[in-house]
């Protein structure tokens, strides 16, 4: 039998292109800065490291619309101590390499003095080695447990982690009667990281993970992963991913007419989930922080205050509610803004570092920031709350 | 693990299989007109979808016109495409076509980006209602809306190769290009109309898939690698064996998940694919030496 040689070598060659394009290397590397100041002050420059375009692209979007709000709102009001802020904003196209080389570019040439990012966990991590080379310190918007238990001085955390949420889910799930679950997670950073930590944790909770299944991102159908978990007899299903499969996943339960509740965490909070999954997303809970329901927050206390302002302003400029991944990138910013309020001016890197570290009790919207010496996300299981889908709204899980 | 639990495991193979049988034909048609891979065939998925999202969300038109618009659109960008990026090349280098066709695929789902925002995006089933149950096991309505329809691609596609003029210009083509063209029969134009088609059977992949999965600027790229296995599985060759690649990827990856790990389903399912190459580099279907539409 002959075999075209050619056209062997080329479907090779071409199998191997095949994983290249696949990570997304479309970083614009345009330098993209916000409002120029008109002050004569030197601006302080802080960079940000977003994912704009890639798989994050729906996280980074709201995070850069909350960085450009909030900066233009603090140079408005005289920047800190007469000095603007500017921000630097960098694309990493959700892939850790383009991160490194955008951290590098944002320190190396544009002489920032903090960087807020970047979306992912994965890319994140990725950037540790330039924030250590520069000694800078940097404010990740990540949720993945890693971002502050393989811990750097450097490295803050506005999201809560899975370290954090994961227990006080389990808690929840436990009080509902159930013991058998049947974990599900995506097999990217941020998956994988939680399944890690369910993994961990189920056993002080007393429960038992009857199956464990992964996905990647991408795939179209999740039913047979389901089947597994349904033949192996779980009361309740855990789902952890912040992709668009978390509807794929709701949507083939309600399709394999699987009754026992689904569980999600963090990752889901977001109106696409609800959208995609429609019905099969009634009945769905998750675990994430108050800014979903302001009405969660205490009224007349002061993070009521702060949620609902910035809610109102965000929606007013973007025709849109800002979700908790705006919520993140508003931390990340105001926590440093609110250091650099408290430094004599010429302050370096380092002394900014200790001023983050020091917030104490600030108020955000993901909840109340504490940072101490070991301690680099800040918040307790008080700034969670239980929500649950109902006729296609989050209202507070009983 | 009893008898409804095999059957769901089959039908969820069958339902991913038959999605990716979609994408894998358009790679058939590119691949039997150019002699190249189009990695830009995902991206058609995507367009398909993201064109009929954005007619019924956004232009409030009914479903069915939205997804004639879907998939005409690709057709055309499809076209478009082939017109500014595929005929200049003039040589036909196959490396360099391939190459190109990955640039295309970065571009789409980029401009895709930017037209259509970043957040991901559903349409309603095509028909509303519980899904089916039958011998212990379910079946999404929408699943037999893309089995009809991957069936009927094949009716048609094998229809058209086998009984018009075009389709039969197409095959000589395709087995011999020089002697195509000594009895009159015009390859570039060829070459055009097999974009258009492979685009709208992407797009019709994206439209039908959309209510299950929902769509993405970022999708392209998933669809395109499964398409691309299955159909160098089933062997480039003529549709049936698109579709039969398709199937055979997908109960592959839902007997891995059944039966070993679904962390190592993807691995596991290429693992079979390598072998089949190494045993029969032409892919289950294919005829070795020959090239058949």
């Amino acid at each position: 039998m002959i075999v075209n040689t050619r056209k062997v070598l080329i479907l090779f060659l071409a199998a191997l292109l095949l994983a290249v394009p696949l990570v997304g290397c479309s970083s614009d590397g345009g330098k993209d800065t916000s409002e120029k100041p008109a002050e004569v002050k030197d601006p302080y420059r802080i960079g940000a490291v977003l994912s704009e375009t890639g798989t994050y692209a729906g996280l980074g979007a709201p995070e850069r619309n909350t960085l450009e709000m909030e900066v233009a709102k603090i140079n408005d009001a005289g920047g800190v101590n007469g000095h603007p802020i500017e921000i630097v904003f960098e694309d990493d196209a959700t892939d850790p390499d383009t991160a490194v080389a955008a951290t590098t570019r944002l320190i190396d040439k544009e002489g920032v003095m903090a960087i807020i990012g970047a979306t992912g966990t994965g890319a994140t991590m990725a950037m540790r080695q330039e924030i250590d080379r520069a000694g800078i310190p940097q404010l990740s918007p990540a949720g993945g447990t890693a971002v502050t238990a393989s811990f750097d001085p450097l490295v803050f955390q506005t999201p809560w982690s899975n370290s954090l949420v994961v227990p006080f889910e389990l808690a929840y799930i436990k009080k509902q009667g159930i013991t058998k679950i049947g974990l599900i997670a995506d097999s990217g950073g941020f998956g994988k990281d939680g399944a890690g930590v369910v993994k961990e944790k189920v056993a002080g909770a007393g429960i038992t993970i009857v199956a464990e299944e992964a996905f990647n991102a991408g795939d179209t159908d999740m039913s047979a992963q389901l089947t597994k978990i349904k033949a192996a007899g779980a009361e309740a299903v855990l789902m952890v991913t912040a992709g668009k499969e978390a509807a794929t996943v709701a949507k083939n339960m309600m399709d394999l007419g699987m009754t026992v509740p689904l569980f999600g965490t963090h990752g889901n909070a977001r109106t696409e989930f609800i959208e995609g999954a429609g019905a099969g997303a009634e009945g769905f809970r998750f675990a994430a922080g108050k800014i979903l329901l302001p009405e969660s927050y205490d009224s007349g206390s002061e993070s009521y205050k702060v949620a609902t302002e910035f809610i109102d302003e965000y929606s007013a400029q973007f025709d849109k509610a800002p979700d908790t991944f705006a919520g993140h990138a508003y931390d990340a910013l105001h926590i440093i803004i609110n250091a650099m309020m408290t430094l004599d001016e010429g302050f370096t890197p380092a002394e900014l570092r200790d001023a983050i570290e020091a917030t104490d009790g600030f108020v955000g919207i993901g909840g109340v920031f504490t940072y101490s010496a070991t301690d680099h996300n800040g918040m307790t299981e008080d700034d969670l709350v239980m929500y649950q889908v109902t006729d296609g709204k989050w209202v507070l899980a009983k | 693990m009893g008898a409804p639990e095999l059957l769901q495991f089959a039908l969820a193979g069958l339902k991913n299989g038959s999605i990716y049988a979609l994408v894998a034909l358009g790679f058939t048609i590119v691949y039997a007109s150019t002699g190249v891979i189009n990695f830009a065939q995902g991206e058609f998925v995507m367009l398909g979808g993201m064109l009929s999202v954005w007619a019924h969300s956004t232009l409030g038109l009914p479903l069915p016109l939205a997804a004639l618009i879907g998939i005409l659109g690709t057709a055309v960008i499809g076209v478009v495409f082939e017109l500014l990026a595929i005929r200049p090349r003039k040589d036909g280098d196959p490396l360099a076509l391939i190459i190109i066709t990955v640039g295309g695929s970065l571009l789409l789902s980029n401009l895709a980006r930017h037209v259509f925002g970043p957040s991901e995006r559903s349409l309603p089933a095509f028909t509303a209602g519980p899904s089916l149950r039958f011998l212990g096991a379910t079946l999404e309505r929408q699943s037999l809306w893309i089995f009809g329809l991957t069936a009927l691609a094949v009716v048609v596609l094998t229809v058209f190769y086998s009984r018009t003029r075009l389709g039969r210009a197409m095959r000589a083509c395709s087995i011999n290009r020089t002697a195509a063209r000594l009895v009159g029969v015009d390859p570039k134009r060829l070459v055009t109309i097999s974009f258009a088609l492979a685009a709208a059977l992407g797009g019709l992949a994206g439209v039908v898939t959309t209510p299950l999965t929902q769509t993405a600027f970022n999708v392209g790229s998933s669809f395109g690698i499964k398409g691309f296995a299955a159909a160098i599985l089933g062997g480039l060759g003529n549709p049936i064996a698109a579709v039969i690649g398709g199937l055979v990827l997908g109960l592959l990856e839902s007997m891995s998940i059944a039966f070993l790990s679904s962390t190592y389903k993807d691995a596991i399912s290429l693992v079979v694919l390598l072998l089949v190459l190494f045993i029969r580099p032409q892919g289950l279907l294919g005829r070795g030496g020959r090239e058949k539409v």
